[in-house]
């Protein structure tokens, strides 16, 4: 897991089988930053290759934090097998979704930070 | 070995059973095992995937009062269907905060998890079985040929 400063807000980018074992760490990460103060997170999945219901619970949760502190939680994934959980949950309309980093406004090229 | 042989082999049930310890970083031992299991029984590459999800969500949804023991898994295909049975064995200590459901995790994502496995395989339920809990799937592979 590792984050990237963007204009518009802060990326976490998660890679590979996000699961019960990575959920912790991402709820830990996440809940970081936006106690920070950043409103506008995203989470980039586009090297995520699995996601369970417990990973989507923490981006649930984390939505519902940046939501009371006026900004969202956007997610880029473009991986089918992704969104489909997401469709079958009935939140595909519940996140901005972006396909790749271009289409967020504002888009630079971020220093990542490895945070594990 | 002729067509009849084949086909005898190809319906008898192949049962494979599984037993972990009941931590998250070993869940993955569940879809490894699950998707094995469906690539015998013919499922295309979309119904390996759902198989797998499927199981992470039976093993993660299992009551967090019986985490922190052992996860025994009977994972059986026959005739192009798989049946997986999930029961936990308590640990030593009876320790409900332990393990794969982490208390926390788990009230959130029932919901979740219940939605994911009513999409992904044709029947799944939780019952009691030997004076436990026990949660099972069933997914039939969607096309005929193998």
């Amino acid at each position: 897991m590792s984050q990237v400063s963007e204009e518009n807000g802060p990326i976490v980018v998660v890679e590979g089988e996000v699961d019960l074992a990575v959920a912790p760490s991402l709820r830990e990460d996440l809940a970081a930053l936006v106690a920070a103060g950043h409103s506008t997170v995203y989470v980039d999945l586009l090297g995520a290759t699995f996601l369970d219901s417990t990973a989507l619970g923490v981006l649930v949760t984390t939505r519902e934090q940046c939501l009371g502190a006026g900004g969202e939680l956007h997610l880029i994934v473009s991986d089918p097998r992704i969104l489909k959980v997401l469709q079958i949950t009935g939140l595909a309309n519940a996140f901005p979704i972006h396909d790749s980093r271009s289409q967020i406004p504002g888009s630079t090229n971020g220093d990542a930070t490895d945070t594990q | 070995m002729n067509d009849h042989d084949d086909q005898a082999s190809a319906d008898r049930p192949e049962v494979i059973t599984l037993s972990f310890p009941a931590r998250a970083d070993l869940v993955v031992l569940a879809r490894f095992t699950a998707a094995t299991l469906g690539s015998r029984a013919g499922f295309d590459v979309e119904e390996i995937e759902d198989l797998r999800l499927a199981v992470d969500e039976l093993v993660v949804s299992f009551e967090a009062v019986q985490a922190g023991g052992t996860v025994q898994l009977r994972c059986t295909q026959s005739g192009g269907e798989v049946l997986i049975e999930c029961t936990v064995e308590p640990g030593a200590n009876g320790d409900s905060r332990q393990g794969i459901a982490g208390g926390e995790l788990w009230g959130a994502d029932g919901e979740l998890s219940k939605q994911l496995l009513d999409a992904l395989v044709d029947q799944h339920g939780r019952e009691h079985r030997d004076g436990g809990p026990c949660v099972w799937l069933r997914k039939h592979r969607a096309h005929s040929g193998r």
